[in-house]
């Protein structure tokens, strides 16, 4: 295979002669095309190059030495370019490692002085046919640690002890190496050894960078194949021609002066929020390390800046994607008392971008709280999506709400995102928008931003907090129902809305009030799974997993706070636990009970008696205390064991709604 | 004990000779590439082919035979996972070396990368293939015949090399993470460094603390005889004048 690829080589060398007839070299470097080896190569001229010099050192001198100027103004000339821009292509040259700098060997950039930099052998090129091996680094640094008798720098010494431990078969055979190119090393002449060593240590810096370096080797994957190389022409090759060309006539066209006018105006509108057209306020945190903008800029902060607030104004679509714009929505909606929109839609995106394994938790929950009939948010969708949605919902998958999601972002859209603007909400919010000032750095301070570099918070860490944000938010969020039948009615003998647990030992369950006025009735989920059904008794009883729900309920009573309410939330969303536990724990006159303890005491106390085996699916049920021909459910539930059910529980009725994708066929439970 | 000791020395050997092959596979393409180089190369290589040989088989064999004593097979096998490193070394410095002197002809020494490099590396080369001196080929130009041959000569000892690395892993099956070395973490310093290389590196390190270390204390020590000597001289001076007064 290595003979190939040479053969292939040595084709493209016999054909690609230039007039000039200077070799080509193909190195095959995908991210800085050949050209710039080229530009070296004519850089070192000895004649028609950059004027090199000799580098005087403490004993000797070393020839081929070059200054920064030199290459700045050579670059200018040769590539007919101003100086800037000379100075940004060295720049280049010396991140990629093609010149290395001989003072202040860490910094990766030209500086238009005086200081020296000299070319870098062709052994230490970069190139990604050979990747940068992990043992050369270690050998490097055992050689490193030999020179300087034990005193490598912090990251270094880092490195050096993550590699002997994931290298450890290899170390004997790294620190011989070491010590043999180190012999191998003192042969040589002085000045020459002096050369390699720095030469060496230059292609280190560019291939693992120290902290405070930035590195221009950061490219990405590799792909799979290169593309530099010469395809074969396969039938596979033509087949993929012709599909391309095919997709290509078969594509919608459009007027090209609707097209460019469309385009036209995305460029007018975004221009001045473009930080590379126009000035970013206060300074680029990429120009200047100066990471201001990014702090004034991120998604928790108070007050947004101007230009944060102008782009909410573009589209609707804008207005979402910002976490901030979106929080001020639905501040604005909270007030309108339609917030069950913008959360069923945050509900459905979280759906389409979460895990799989919490795909048909999250359906289920989003059905309980949105989309079922007597459902406590209950949006307003139109009969045919909702029909769609129903049908989908018997088999979820992540795309199942689309159509329902997509009506009511037009809805927002429509209706409410105009209303947002004029509203006074966005008014204070645009009031007290603030533009901070331009930075103006003189080369000094820029030095020492630069220096003053630090990383940002760890990734994980961010992830946390949002999670923390997230759940803080499901636990606040206002119960706004807007929809009331005659099934979400609640009976006053009924245990559903007593949400006391009780100690074993008692037996009373008294009443609540209508859920509405319950102030600390925090969640919808809660709410929806109005949970001290029989048949989730039963459930229980028969599911046996006592671990489970004893766990489920360690969480205190008594007040809740937030902290405990994300707890038994997220016990929900990962287990689809029992919710009679979730619901205890949220309700609002809990008292502390024992951790064991706390069944929620049936009515009737001979409803345990009855219980067959159900399935997990049933805990979702709560029955309502109609006749079973007025029920108008999504599905049929014509199952027998149904019918028992209810004949038996005249006394006791709850609200029932049943998950349509839950057919009432299966028979054995999941113990 | 003869036995190991010859094989530590074959093994050194060996280690030394790639080590000396990636010195010279770095000048290649800079300003001192000359035949002379790519001759010292070709012999270099030749030598590590057949050091690697004489290991390879000596190590098969050994470790094929199952009546290997537990501890002995254990130093074989650390000696194995040396072996095929070095191989591996040796392998892309070949292939880096093919591919920079294919760019690189030498027929046109003007592109050579000034790379500040002065000596071809001829001393580190004589070393490693243990020749008091090497002959000094004067003409710098390379019939382009020849330098097709050195390339096909180069490809086939790729492919040979090649060969040998995927026979050992056929024949052998070496755990790699089962073998546990025995040297230490940190490379014990070379005590006989020379000092004044040291200082030379050092002065480029440009870092205050190693860098004033080594001149520091050679300083500091004479300042201290030229104190200590003047120190002495007016004692005696002052003693001279209490002894004539």
């Amino acid at each position: 295979m290595q003979a190939a690829s040479l053969n292939l080589l040595s084709k493209h060398l016999v054909g690609m002669v230039t007039p000039t007839s200077r070799p080509l070299l193909l190195l095959h470097i995908f991210i800085f095309p050949f050209q710039a080896e080229m530009i070296l190569l004519e850089m070192q001229d000895p004649n028609t190059g950059v004027r090199s010099q000799p580098q005087r050192l403490v004993i000797t001198t070393i020839p081929h030495a070059i200054t920064g100027e030199d290459i700045v103004t050579w670059l200018a000339d040769r590539l007919q370019i101003d100086v800037q821009e000379a100075r940004s292509f060295g720049s280049m040259l010396v991140a990629l490692g093609y010149i290395y700098p001989l003072q202040d060997h860490k910094r990766l950039v030209i500086k238009p002085d005086t200081s020296l930099y000299r070319f870098q052998t062709p052994y230490f090129w970069p190139t990604q046919q050979w990747p940068v091996e992990d043992t050369d680094y270690a050998i490097y640094l055992a050689k490193r640690n030999i020179r300087k008798k034990g005193l490598l720098e912090l990251y270094e010494q880092e490195q050096y002890n993550r590699l002997h431990k994931w290298m450890n078969h290899k170390w004997d055979f790294i620190v011989m190496q070491a010590k043999e190119q180190y012999r191998a090393a003192k042969e040589r002449k002085k000045p020459d050894r002096v050369v390699f060593d720095c030469q060496e240590r230059a292609y280190w810096v560019v291939h693992r960078p120290p902290p405070g370096t930035v590195s221009a080797m950061d490219y990405g994957l590799d792909r799979r194949t290169d593309p530099n190389a010469d395809e074969t022409q396969t039938s596979d090759y033509y087949e993929r021609i012709m599909i391309f060309t095919q997709q290509a006539i078969m594509r919608p066209r459009v007027k090209s002066s609707v097209s460019i006018g469309a385009l036209v105006k995305h460029c007018a509108t975004y221009i001045g929020h473009d930080p590379f057209l126009s000035a970013c306020l206060p300074s680029n945190p990429w120009l200047t390390d100066d990471t201001t903008y990014w702090n004034l800029n991120m998604s928790n902060v108070e007050t947004p800046t101007k230009m944060r607030v102008e782009r909410w104004t573009f589209s609707f679509k804008e207005l979402l994607s910002d976490p901030r714009g979106r929080d001020d929505f639905r501040l604005f909606l909270k007030k309108e008392f339609s917030g069950e929109n913008l959360a069923f839609w945050e509900g459905c995106e979280d759906l389409k971008w979460g895990t799989a394994a919490t795909m048909k938790e999250k359906a289920e929950q989003i059905y309980k709280t949105f989309l079922a009939r007597g459902a406590p948010r209950w949006i307003n969708i139109d009969g045919k999506t909702m029909e769609v949605t129903m049908k989908g919902l018997k088999h979820p998958h992540r795309y199942v709400l689309d159509a329902a999601q997509t009506h009511i972002y037009m809805l927002m859209k429509k209706d409410s995102y105009g209303r947002y603007l004029k509203s006074p909400v966005f008014k204070d919010t645009v009031k007290k928008a603030i533009r901070p000032e331009e930075h103006k750095f003189n080369d000094a301070q820029l030095e020492q931003n630069a220096r003053n570099r630090r990383p940002s918070l760890s990734p994980i860490i961010l992830r946390q907090q949002e999670q923390e944000l997230r759940a803080k938010m499901a636990a606040n969020a206002p119960v706004d129902i807007t929809q009331l039948c005659r099934f979400t009615t609640p009976v006053p003998h009924f245990s559903v809305y007593s949400g006391i647990i009780d100690p074993p030992s008692s037996n009373t369950s008294p009443s609540l009030p209508f859920l509405p006025h319950t102030p600390i009735c925090p969640s919808p989920i809660s709410v929806a799974l109005d949970s001290t059904s029989a048949s989730e008794r039963r459930l229980e009883a028969s599911e046996g997993e006592g671990e489970q729900n004893t766990e489920a309920r360690v969480p205190d009573r008594g007040n809740v706070s937030k902290s405990r309410v994300a707890l038994s939330l997220r016990r929900l969303l990962k287990r689809g636990c029992s919710p009679s536990a979730m619901f205890a724990s949220l309700s609002p006159k809990c008292h502390t009970a024992a951790a064991t303890s706390s069944r929620i005491q049936p009515i009737t106390p001979d409803e345990p008696s009855q219980a067959p085996p159900r399935r997990t699916g049933n805990f979702f049920q709560i029955k309502v205390d109609i006749p079973p021909e007025c029920r108008i459910y999504p599905i049929e539930s014509e199952d027998e064991e149904e019918e028992n059910r209810l004949a038996s529980e005249e006394v006791v009725g709850t609200e029932e709604i049943i998950c349509p994708w839950e057919s009432l066929t299966q028979q054995n439970g999941t113990g | 004990m003869r036995r190991r000791e010859s094989r530590k020395r074959r093994r050194e050997a060996g280690a030394f000779v790639v080590a000396c092959y990636r010195h010279l596979a770095a000048c290649v393409g800079g300003s001192m590439d000359s035949l002379q180089l790519r001759d010292e190369l070709r012999q270099m290589r030749q030598k590590a082919q057949n050091l690697a040989t004489a290991l390879c088989h000596h190590l098969t064999g050994h470790l094929r035979d199952k009546s290997l004593p537990e501890e002995q097979r254990k130093e074989m096998e650390l000696l194995w996972v040396a072996f095929s490193s070095s191989l591996e070394l040796l392998h892309v410095d070949i292939c880096k070396v093919l591919k920079i002197s294919s760019n690189f002809s030498l027929a046109n020494s003007a592109s050579l990368v000034q790379t500040g490099v002065q000596g071809g590396g001829s001393e580190v080369a004589a070393r490693a293939l243990s020749l008091p001196d090497l002959n000094q080929t004067q003409a710098r130009i390379l019939p382009p015949s020849l330098e097709t041959e050195e390339h096909s000569t180069m490809e086939r000892e790729i492919a040979q090399i090649d060969h040998m690395i995927d026979d050992m892993e056929m024949k052998v099956n070496v755990l790699r993470w089962t073998v546990e070395p025995h040297g230490p973490q940190y490379a014990d310093p070379l005590s006989s460094t020379d000092s004044a290389s040291l200082a030379l590196v050092s002065v480029v390190e440009e870092q205050p603390g190693p860098r004033l270390q080594p001149l520091c204390q050679r300083s500091h020590v004479f300042v201290l005889l030229l104190l200590f000597a003047v120190i002495l001289v007016a004692v005696t001076l002052s003693v001279c004048v209490s002894l004539f007064s």
